[in-house]
């Protein structure tokens, strides 16, 4: 999307102070050239000083957080962990209480022209329109994404194509089973090839077929250069797809790093994941009845 | 559990096994009924008091059944109150099939139970509770005021006792017969639009007693009421009225009617009971693909996409006229402003009221610009990620309100034409007309704007509720606040009428029409215009308030 950033107000007027704009200089562009800690290029996702409060409890807690541009990144932790909050606010959805968000150098808040077109978002817990049928709900994502009309009907029919879903493609999304749900919304997602994807819980309740669907089409775009973020609370899942990795637990992150790092000596992401968030194992002494011939 | 016999393969004893069976559902429906109370204080209190206008009205009911004792139109009335129950049990599940789990029927199939015990505990247990105390009181009005005679009095009990069996077995059998169209998506939505119909068919009824109410209305009732008397429910309690009179043959013969309706009613009931619990669940159903291909109707673009404007305008166009509908709620907005905005009129034209009437067909259709972010819910985020700037905000709003403008402005000139015509006040024509374009554009105006500025959850699961709790205020700021700075907004049209029609200048009123129209666009596009930055702005509080 070719849109000129003008006109756009002040955004950060609201709220809390949001002590980095200043810095920023608005324009969106004033990355430090040192940021990322691998010394590569510009973080695809740079974070500083994220929180969020839900009334008195604190969702997110100080995020500080630089995910390196081109990788298969997982962010794990457990349920109510603040996954899905990071990523909200990440992506322009929750409005941060503090801090700076920037997708490739670009403030989400600051500058939502530059970034709103570079990511793509399948969120967790919100619905699409889903009186549309797939096939619909692509060709309006598409158009209300400002790509012209004929590119976005070959584009559609390449993704229902290669997502498995041509079949349905005339369905209403409202009688999908959750695979195709996650299907046609990382279709959606993916339609103006942006380029971050941020991922909420792609792979929950999704059978084996669709979850394997939707790798190969991950594989495939950040093999053409682009970055996942995924967010996910299956170890062996995140093992196997990512190669760096974010473990959050209570709002902050705990560990990070690619993913020999973080796992270091134990033996499974599992195992290292466990003690990272202080969880170890119980076993059910209590139910020595469960599993015998008798009842 | 004490019905989780063995899984043996010889049946279990209907007599015993069902007699257990019973006592289980018994208990089981007087748990749920007490957990459902125990859920919040408020609850209870709120159940506690429809418990009590419940009874009150049933008490009162029955008393007034009593007073009508002797009175000619007793029997009329009596057999009416019997087909409105058997009707109100009829339609119930419709309503409440989402409230009910024990309605549900397929939620047992996993258990070891066959259909004959399973008939008995299902009916026994659905005799508990409020509805059947108050079908027993009404019924127990019904025939008080037709017993004449001991004979009849003993008739009374046994008819009651159908009555309410029939009554709740019917209610039983449908929705165990549309159990398939109640679990599924398809019968949810029509149970939204359900509201719709009662609506309609409440004016109907209401059409229905005025036209009573006439000198040989009453005449008409007892004519009525002599097919009603045949009907199964009414059967019964005429059958009371028929002893009272001698009349042993005919009451029999009445009596035995019942009998044979709540047989078929229950043969019906045990026939999908069994097919429901042998075949499989409606879920894996609907799962299963439909027959694909077959409807092509949307390949590539609708009809209506053609003539739309390009970009996001039309875009948002094409989504809010699909919603329209395909979505039960957008739905039904959508239809009570298209019926009421003629009904109103109607009533103008039936009671040589003035055209002027023809302003709510213009103020219905222009409230549904009201509470636009709301209707979307959560999948309002959709429309947030692909809003980057004041442009893209503006096209999304100007979308919303063109949707109802190519909608409102059609019907409103047919509508208020025709009312003119019809009441021979054609030359009032041009003023209202000019004032209700100037109408729907100020509440497209506001609408637009308090969208945006106090937009409120609608809840999804239920579809007698508007706003989600605790958003109610708001709800009150979009309809008090809307309506009143609409009017406001259309004083500048308003007020030169008036005074052209108290100078007497007639001859100049035909301006109110392009001036009306002019203003009404004019006073849209610049609210949207106003509102467009805010929009960009407030897009994560939206999201935060609709998602509820």
């Amino acid at each position: 999307m070719a849109q000129e950033p003008d006109g756009t107000p002040p955004r950060a007027d609201r709220g809390a102070p949001l002590p980095y704009y200043g810095t920023a200089g608005g324009s969106g562009q004033a990355q430090g050239g040192a940021g990322a800690p691998d010394g590569g290029p510009v973080p695809a996702v740079r974070v500083r000083g994220l929180w969020k409060r839900f009334g008195e409890q604190a969702a997110v807690a100080g995020i500080e957080l630089d995910l390196p541009a081109g990788r298969f990144i997982g962010l794990v932790g457990p349920n109510g962990a603040g996954k899905t909050t990071t990523l909200s606010m990440v992506t322009g959805l929750l409005r941060p209480d503090d801090g700076l968000v920037q997708i490739n150098g670009h403030d989400v808040w600051a500058d939502p022209v530059a970034v709103k077109s570079r990511i793509g978002v399948l969120p967790e817990g919100l619905r699409l329109f889903e009186r549309l049928s797939g096939r619909e709900l692509l060709a309006y994502t598409g158009r209300l994404r400002g790509l012209p009309g004929a590119e976005v009907d070959k584009r559609t029919g390449q993704l229902l194509d290669v997502l498995d879903l041509t079949a349905a493609q005339h369905k209403l999304v409202v009688d999908y089973s959750t695979g195709m749900r996650k299907k046609i919304g990382l279709a959606a997602a993916l339609l103006h090839n942006p380029e971050v994807l941020f991922l909420d819980e792609p792979f929950e309740g999704v059978d084996p077929v669709s979850a394997q669907v939707i790798r190969g089409v991950l594989e495939r775009y950040t093999a053409g250069g682009g970055t996942v973020v995924f967010s996910s609370h299956v170890m062996e899942l995140v093992e196997s797809l990512c190669d760096w990795v974010a473990v959050m637990a209570a709002g902050r992150i705990v560990a990070r790093g690619p993913l020999a790092e973080v796992r270091g000596e134990a033996p499974t992401l599992q195992d290292a994941f466990l003690s990272l968030v202080g969880a170890d194992r119980r076993t059910g002494q209590d139910l020595d009845w469960l599993g015998g011939g008798s009842r | 559990m004490t019905a989780a016999a063995p899984p043996s393969v010889s049946p279990p004893a209907t007599g015993s096994a069902g007699g257990s069976v019973t006592g289980v559902f018994v208990r089981l429906k007087l748990s749920l009924m007490r957990n459902g109370l125990r859920q919040s204080r408020g609850r209870t209190v709120g159940w506690c008091i429809g418990v009590g206008l419940t009874m009150l009205y049933a008490l009162a009911n029955g008393a007034g059944m009593i007073a009508l004792r002797g009175n000619h139109y007793a029997p009329a009335v009596s057999v009416t109150v019997a087909v409105v129950l058997g009707v109100g049990w009829a339609v119930m599940p419709l309503f409440f099939f989402g409230g009910d789990d024990t309605l549900d029927p397929t939620r047992l199939a996993m258990l070891p139970l066959r259909p004959r015990p399973l008939l008995t505990a299902l009916l026994t247990s659905s005799l508990v509770g409020v509805g059947p105390l108050f079908t027993l009181l009404l019924a127990a009005g019904a025939v008080t005021a037709v017993a004449h005679g001991p004979a009849a009095v003993v008739v009374s009990a046994l008819s009651v006792a159908l009555l309410l069996v029939l009554c709740v077995a019917l209610s039983r059998a449908i929705a165990a017969a549309n159990t398939r169209l109640l679990t599924s998506r398809r019968g949810r939505d029509l149970a939204l639009l359900s509201g719709l119909f009662v609506a309609v068919g409440a004016q109907l009824v209401n059409l229905g007693l005025s036209s009573l109410s006439g000198t040989d209305g009453l005449h008409r009732a007892t004519s009525a009421a002599s097919v009603l008397r045949w009907i199964p429910p009414a059967t019964a309690v005429d059958a009371v009225r028929s002893t009272g009179r001698g009349a042993y043959g005919l009451a029999a013969v009445q009596l035995a009617v019942t009998v044979a309706a709540t047989a078929l009613v229950l043969r019906w009931w045990h026939r999908s009971l069994f097919r429901l619990m042998v075949s499989p669940d409606a879920s894996t159903i609907a799962a299963a693909p439909e027959a694909s291909g077959g409807r092509d109707r949307s390949a590539g673009r609708s009809p209506l996409g053609l003539r739309l404007p390009s970009g996001r305008t039309g875009t948002v166009m094409q989504r809010q006229f699909r919603y329209m509908w395909r979505d039960p709620r957008a739905k039904a907005a959508l239809a009570t402003g298209l019926a009421v905005g003629l009904l109103l009129p109607l009533v103008a034209v039936v009671q040589h009221g003035t055209v002027y009437q023809c302003l709510w067909a213009a103020g219905l259709l222009g409230i549904q610009m009201y509470n636009q972010f709301g209707l979307d819910g959560s999948a309002f985020w959709t429309v947030m990620a692909t809003i980057a700037d004041r442009r893209d905000a503006e096209a999304e709003l100007r979308g919303r309100a063109l949707a109802i403008a190519v909608i409102a402005v059609p019907y409103v000139t047919v509508v208020t034409t025709g009312a003119a015509v019809l009441l021979g006040q054609a030359d009032a024509l041009a003023e209202t007309l000019g004032l209700s374009f100037a109408f729907t554009g100020a509440l497209v105006a506001t609408g637009g704007f308090a969208s945006v500025r106090y937009p409120y959850a609608v809840p999804r699961d239920n579809p007698f509720s508007n706003a989600a709790p605790g958003q109610s205020g708001l709800v009150m700021i979009n309809v008090f606040g809307g309506t009143l700075t609409g009017a406001a907004l259309c004083l500048p049209v308003l007020g030169p009428v008036v005074a052209l029609h108290l100078t007497g200048h007639h001859g100049l009123l035909w301006l109110a029409l392009p001036v009306g129209a002019l203003y009404g666009a004019a006073l849209a596009a610049l609210a949207l215009r106003f509102t467009a930055p805010r929009l960009l702005d407030r897009l994560p509080e939206i999201l935060a308030t609709v998602r509820k």
